[in-house]
C-alpha cells in the first residue's frame, strides 16, 4: 500500500533540493592505483565525472587506458562534480593539489553558461585556477568550450573567447573545443542532447589526446 | 387478530414501542448512505476535474515532445490530420536565453517560450492588463513575468534585446496554465510569437531547446486513434507522443492516494454502520421476543410475523436510506465549501444520479444483508418463551452460515470495489479479521479476570455482576464497541500523526529563499551584505568507498528501490545538533576523544545497509580517501523542508576539502525579488531559488486535505455514538427489570444509579481501554511502515478519549435509566404483565 507516497516524494524532494544536490550522480567503480609514472586529474563538471556513463566510461577512465596502450604509465583520477561552476572549482583547487599532480585537464565553464554567469567572471576564475596550478608545478591543459546558441550570439561569442584568450595570456595548452565533433551530434549524446555517451567519450579521448601528449612532453623538459 | 395480509396497527405499534431503537437504527442506515454518496461524489468531482487539470496542465489533449527540432514524417502526420479538420496545432519552442535591455547594459538568463497562435487550447495565460493572451502576443510584442521587469529595471512598454533582435514588452503574465507551480527555474518567463521565431535566431543547430507541438482533439473520442497514427509516424528515439490523460501527473497520484485513505476511512464507517444495524436490529427484535411468543400462542404464524417484520424493516430502511439521500444533498453545501480552492471553480460539485442510485442499492443490501439472521431466528421463537427467562436457543443452520458468508462477501466486494487493488484490498480484509480475532481474545481474557475479581464494595461488585448477569450481551457488546473504537481511534491518532509530521511542517517560519553555490571565501562579505543572521551549511561531496573494509558493491546497490549508498553524498561539518535532531545512539553527537576522523550518521543510511557505533565508512572526496568512525546515529524529529544531511563531521578535516555553501531563509513575500537581485548582482555565482510560491501553495492544499480528512473520519465517529447507543439500548430492556428488583428489595434510586453508571463505567473502560491498546499498535505500525513518518502515542490526547468516551457510555446508559427511575416499581410491573 503506497498511501500518500507522492506526498511523501514531493517533500523529499523538496528536502534532496534543499540539500543541494540536483541531479541522479553516477557511479563510481573504485581505480586500482598500480605503480605508476605520474598523475594526471581530470578537473571539471558532468562532462568530465561522466554523468550518465558509467565511470569506466567516462574520459578519464578511457584516456588512461588510452595512455597506456600508447605506453605512458600515468594514472588519471576523476575529479570531475557534477553541477560544478568555475566559482567552485576555483574554491577546491587546493584540495584538487592534495592529489599532487603531474598535469591537470581543465573542463569548466558548461554549467556557468548554462545559468547565464558573466563571461567575465568565468574568464577571472579560470585564469585564477590556473594560476594557481602553474605556481605548484602543475601542466595544464584547458579544454576549450562552447555555449549552446539560443543563449544569444551576445553571451555565446564572448563565451568562446575566453579560451584561447586565457591558454594565450597564460601560456598553457588548449584543446580548442572539447565537445568537438561531439556536440550536437544525436548519435553520440545522451537522450538531454547535451552529456555525451560512452561512444562520445572515445571520440573525446581521440581528439584530446594529441594535447595530453604534448602536456607530457612539457613536462618532461619544464616547460610550461 | 384479524387475518389480513397485513396489520396496519401492529406495524405502527411495534415501531412506536421501541423508538429508541428505531431511531438509531434508521440514522445508522442514513449514515452509510450519507457516507457513500459524500465520497463518490468527492472522488467524481475530482476525476472530472482532474481529467481538465490534465489538459490545462499541458494545454492541449496531445503533446509531441523532442530535444530535437520534430521530424518531417510528424510534422506531415500532423499536418494531414488537420487538412482533415480532425485537430488543430501550435508548436512550441521553450528555451534559456540571455536577455539585454535596450543599451545592452544589463542582461539576464530567462526562460523564453516561443509559442504559435491558438496556445493554449485549455486553460488560459492570465495577463496583468486583464487583455487577451492571443491579441496582446503579436509579432514584434513579448509577454514578459515581473520578476524580468524587476531584474532589469524595466516596464512595459520598452525593448528587450532578445537574440539578433529587439522586441517590445506588452504586458506581464501573472498564470501560466503548463505551469502551474514554477519548481526550479534558474529565470523568469518571456513570451514570444512564434512569427519572430527566426528573427531571434536562436534555434539553430547548437542550440538546447525543447520542441512540442501542442494538439488539440476536435472530437475527443478520438483522441486514441490519433495518438496511434502520430506515435506511427513519430521518431522513436526521440519524440514522445503523449496524451493528457495518461501523462506522468504526480496531481493524478497524488488525489489517488486520498482517494485511497478516504475510502478506507468510508469503508470503515460503512462496516460500523453495518455493525450498529445488525445491533440495533438484534436489540429491538429482542425487546418483540414475549410479544412474537404471545402472537404464536394466539395462532399467528411464523410467516405473518415474518412478513410484518420485514415491511417493519423495509419501512425504516427506506426512511434511513430517504433521509441519507437528503443530509447528502444537503452536505453538498459543507462540500463545496471544504473543497474550495482544491478543486477548480469550473467543477461543481454534482452529487450525481449514479451515485444516488448506488447508494440506494449499497442501502438495501446493508439492511436486507444484515437484518436476515435476526428475522430468521423469528421462526425459532416458541410459544413457551413467555414462561422461560432463559435465553432463547437459536438453531445454527444453513441460512445462518450462509448469510454469514454472504455478508463476509458482500464486504470483501465492497472493499476490493472501493481500494481497486486486490493485494491491498486482501491485506485490509485480513487486517479487519485479525482485528475483530484479537478483540475478541482481549475480550475474553478482560472478562475472565473480571470476574474472578473479590470485590468488597457492595456497589461495585452488583456492577461487576451486571455485567455477568445472564440475559447481558456484555461480550458481544464489548467487543462491538472496542473494535469500533479501535478503527476510531486509529483513524484519528493516524490523521494527528500525518497532520504533526505534514501539516506541521509547513509553519510560516519555512524557509522560501534558498542561496546555493556559496563558495567559502565569499561566506563573510555574503554574510554582510545579506544583513540577517541565518544558518549556512557547507555542503562537501562525496562517494562511500567503502564500510568497514567492505567495498560498496555498486551495481546492487543501484538495483534497490528507493535510496542507495552509490550515490553521491552531501556531507558537511559542525559540532552541535539542529533542532529538529536527536541522537538515537551514541552519547554525544562527536567523541570528544575520537579526534576529527569520525563522523555521525542520520538513521536513514543506517536502514539502507546496518550500521553501528564504532564502523569505519571509507569516504572518497573527489579522488581523497577519507576514513572516519561512526561516533553517532541521529534522528529527525519531524518532516520538514529545513535542510538536513546525512553525515555530519566535527569541524576540522572537512574545513579544507572543497566545499560550497549554501542557506535557506525566510523572508516576507514582498522583499524576496529586491533581496534576490542585490546578492546576485554582488555575487554573481551564487544561484537564488526562490519557492515562495510553491511554498504557499502547498501549505494551503495540506490544510484542505487535513479538513478533508477530518470531515470523513466525522462520520466515523458519528458511526462510533449511534454504536454506544445501539450497545446500552440493546440491554435497556434487561436493566428495567434489573432496577425494578433492587426497588422491590428496597433500594434507592441513588444506589441503582451508582450501580449502572459504574457497570457503564466499566463497559466504557474495558472497551476503551482495549481498543486503545489496539489502535495505538495499529497506528503505530502504519505510520512506521506505510507512512514511515516518526509516531507519536499522543498520551494526553489518548486519556481525553478514554475519558470522552466512558462518559458518553455512561451518559447514553443513564439516559434509559432515568425514566426508570421515575416509576413506580408496580407500574412496571404492571406494564409488563399487561403485554
Amino acid at each position: 500500500m503506497q498511501k500518500n507516497s507522492s506526498l511523501l516524494l514531493f517533500i523529499l524532494f523538496l528536502i534532496f533540493f534543499a540539500q543541494g544536490c540536483g541531479e541522479e550522480p553516477p557511479s563510481y567503480s573504485e581505480q586500482k592505483a598500480p605503480a605508476h609514472d605520474g598523475v594526471i586529474v581530470a578537473v571539471g563538471d558532468s562532462l568530465t565525472e561522466g554523468l550518465g556513463v558509467e565511470e569506466e566510461f567516462a574520459y578519464p577512465a578511457k584516456l588512461e587506458e588510452k595512455l597506456q596502450l600508447l605506453g605512458y604509465n600515468y594514472r588519471v583520477i576523476n575529479a570531475g562534480i557534477s553541477g560544478e561552476t568555475s566559482s567552485a572549482t576555483l574554491s577546491r583547487i587546493d584540495w584538487v593539489l592534495t592529489l599532487k599532480p603531474d598535469i591537470v585537464i581543465l573542463v569548466i565553464g558548461a554549467n556557468d553558461g548554462f545559468r547565464g554567469i558573466t563571461p567575465e567572471l568565468i574568464k577571472s576564475n579560470i585564469i585564477q585556477i590556473i594560476r594557481k596550478l602553474k605556481e605548484n608545478n602543475v601542466v595544464v591543459v584547458l579544454g576549450g568550450m562552447q555555449m549552446v546558441q539560443n543563449l544569444g550570439v551576445d553571451y555565446t561569442a564572448a563565451f568562446e573567447k575566453i579560451y584561447p584568450a586565457v591558454a594565450r595570456s597564460e601560456n598553457i595548452i588548449l584543446i580548442p573545443f572539447f565537445l568537438s565533433s561531439v556536440a550536437a551530434n544525436p548519435e553520440l549524446n545522451q537522450a538531454d542532447g547535451i552529456h555525451p555517451t560512452k561512444e562520445g567519450y572515445q571520440v573525446i579521448v581521440d581528439n584530446m589526446t594529441p594535447f595530453v601528449l604534448e602536456a607530457l612532453k612539457a613536462m618532461q623538459t619544464g616547460t610550461n | 387478530m384479524q387475518n389480513s395480509l397485513l396489520n396496519r396497527h401492529f406495524i405502527l405499534r411495534q415501531i412506536a414501542r421501541s423508538r429508541r431503537q428505531v431511531i438509531v437504527f434508521i440514522l445508522c442506515v442514513a449514515l452509510s448512505i450519507v457516507t457513500l454518496i459524500s465520497l463518490n461524489g468527492f472522488s467524481m468531482s475530482v476525476y472530472t476535474s482532474m481529467l481538465n487539470d490534465a489538459r490545462t496542465l499541458h494545454a492541449a489533449d496531445i503533446i509531441i515532445q523532442s530535444n530535437q527540432d520534430l521530424s518531417p514524417a510528424v510534422i506531415k502526420a500532423v499536418a494531414r490530420l488537420e487538412n482533415k479538420n480532425k485537430i488543430i496545432s501550435a508548436r512550441v519552442w521553450e528555451f534559456y536565453s540571455v536577455v539585454r535591455n535596450q543599451n545592452g547594459q544589463n542582461s539576464l538568463l530567462t526562460k523564453i517560450k516561443v509559442v504559435q497562435p491558438g496556445y493554449p487550447f485549455y486553460g488560459r495565460v492570465v495577463l496583468k492588463s486583464g487583455r487577451d493572451f492571443d491579441a496582446v502576443l503579436t509579432p514584434g510584442s513579448i509577454v514578459v513575468a515581473p520578476a524580468l521587469l524587476e531584474r532589469l529595471q524595466l516596464r512595459v512598454g520598452d525593448g528587450l534585446r532578445i537574440g539578433n533582435t529587439a522586441l517590445t514588452i506588452a504586458d506581464v503574465v501573472v498564470q501560466e496554465p503548463d505551469q502551474p507551480v514554477d519548481f526550479f527555474q534558474l529565470g523568469p518567463r518571456v513570451f514570444i510569437a512564434a512569427e519572430d521565431l527566426n528573427k531571434l535566431g536562436l534555434v539553430t543547430k547548437g542550440s538546447r531547446v525543447g520542441y512540442k507541438c501542442l494538439i488539440k482533439a476536435l472530437d475527443k473520442n478520438n483522441i486514441r486513434s490519433i495518438t496511434n497514427q502520430l506515435s506511427m509516424a513519430a521518431d522513436e528515439d526521440q519524440e514522445r507522443v503523449e496524451t493528457s490523460q495518461v501523462a506522468r501527473s504526480s496531481v493524478k497520484r497524488f488525489f489517488d492516494n486520498l482517494l485511497f485513505d478516504l475510502s478506507l476511512i468510508c469503508i470503515f464507517t460503512l462496516l460500523l454502520a453495518g455493525i450498529g444495524i445488525q445491533s440495533t436490529l438484534a436489540a429491538f427484535l429482542k425487546e418483540k421476543e414475549k410479544t412474537i411468543a404471545v402472537m404464536k400462542t394466539v395462532g399467528a404464524t411464523s410467516q405473518f410475523i415474518t412478513r410484518h417484520y420485514i415491511v417493519i424493516l423495509t419501512m425504516l430502511g427506506l426512511s434511513g436510506t430517504i433521509l441519507g439521500l437528503f443530509s447528502g444533498l444537503l452536505l453538498q453545501n459543507a462540500l463545496e465549501f471544504l473543497f474550495s480552492g482544491l478543486l477548480p471553480k469550473s467543477v461543481k460539485l454534482i452529487i450525481s444520479w449514479e451515485a444516488v442510485v448506488e447508494g440506494l442499492c449499497i442501502g438495501i443490501l446493508v439492511v436486507g444483508l444484515f437484518s436476515f439472521i435476526p428475522l430468521h431466528r423469528l421462526k425459532d421463537i416458541k410459544p413457551v418463551s413467555i414462561f422461560r427467562k432463559e435465553r432463547i436457543r437459536f438453531k445454527m443452520g444453513l441460512p445462518i452460515f450462509l448469510s454469514a458468508f454472504l455478508i463476509f462477501a458482500f464486504f470483501v466486494l465492497l472493499v476490493l470495489r472501493q481500494i481497486k487493488e486486490i493485494k491491498a484490498g486482501l491485506y485490509f480484509v485480513l487486517g479487519v479479521i485479525v482485528l475483530i480475532v484479537v478483540t475478541s481474545l482481549l475480550t475474553a481474557l478482560v472478562l475472565f479476570v473480571l470476574k474472578r475479581l473479590k470485590i468488597r464494595s457492595l456497589i461495585i461488585r452488583q456492577a461487576l455482576k451486571g455485567l455477568f448477569r445472564p440475559k447481558n450481551a456484555t461480550k458481544s457488546i464489548i467487543i462491538t464497541l472496542t473494535a469500533s473504537l479501535s478503527v476510531i481511534f486509529s483513524i484519528y491518532l493516524i490523521e494527528e500523526n500525518l497532520d504533526a509530521a505534514f501539516i506541521q511542517s509547513y509553519p510560516s517560519g519555512a524557509p522560501n529563499l534558498f542561496f546555493l553555490d556559496i563558495q567559502p571565501s565569499q561566506l563573510e562579505r555574503f554574510s554582510k551584505t545579506l544583513g540577517m543572521p541565518t544558518e549556512y551549511y557547507p555542503i562537501v561531496r562525496a562517494k562511500i568507498l567503502s564500510i568497514n573494509g567492505n567495498k560498496v558493491d555498486r551495481k546492487q546497490q543501484r538495483r534497490r528501490r528507493g535510496d542507495n549508498l552509490a550515490r553521491t553524498f552531501n556531507l558537511t561539518y559542525r559540532d552541535y545538533l539542529l533542532e529538529d535532531e536527536v541522537i538515537v545512539k551514541g552519547s554525544s553527537l562527536h567523541r570528544s576523544d575520537w579526534g576529527d576522523l569520525q563522523v555521525s550518521v542520520m538513521d536513514t543510511v543506517a536502514k539502507i545497509q546496518s550500521m553501528k557505533i564504532g564502523d569505519r565508512i571509507t569516504f572518497k572526496i573527489q579522488g581523497v580517501p577519507l576514513q572516519a568512525k561512526i561516533s553517532s546515529i541521529r534522528s529527525r524529529t519531524r518532516e520538514s523542508i529545513r535542510p538536513f544531511f546525512y553525515f555530519v563531521f566535527p569541524p576540522g578535516t572537512l574545513q579544507n576539502a572543497p566545499q560550497t555553501i549554501f542557506t535557506a531563509l525566510r523572508i516576507e513575500k514582498d522583499r524576496v525579488a529586491s533581496l534576490q537581485t542585490k546578492i546576485v548582482e554582488t555575487f554573481p555565482n551564487v544561484s537564488a531559488i526562490d519557492v515562495t510560491s510553491t511554498l504557499s501553495f502547498f501549505t494551503n492544499i495540506m490544510k484542505k486535505l487535513s479538513l478533508i480528512i477530518r470531515f470523513f473520519a466525522g462520520f466515523s465517529i458519528v458511526a462510533g455514538i449511534l454504536i454506544i447507543l445501539s450497545s446500552v439500548l440493546a440491554t435497556r430492556f434487561a436493566r428495567i427489570q434489573e432496577a425494578v428488583y433492587y426497588k422491590i428489595l428496597g433500594a434507592r434510586s441513588r444506589f441503582v444509579v451508582k450501580v449502572f453508571t459504574l457497570e457503564n463505567m466499566l463497559l466504557g473502560l474495558v472497551s476503551a481501554a482495549l481498543a486503545l491498546i489496539i489502535s495505538q499498535a495499529g497506528s503505530w505500525l502504519i505510520c512506521s511502515q506505510v507512512f514511515d513518518i516518526a509516531y507519536r502515542p499522543l498520551v494526553a490526547k489518548c486519556a481525553l478519549l478514554i475519558g470522552g468516551t466512558v462518559l458518553l457510555v455512561v451518559a447514553v446508559g443513564l439516559i434509559p435509566s432515568i425514566s426508570i427511575m421515575r416509576k413506580k416499581p408496580i407500574v412496571f410491573l404492571r406494564e409488563q404483565s399487561q403485554e
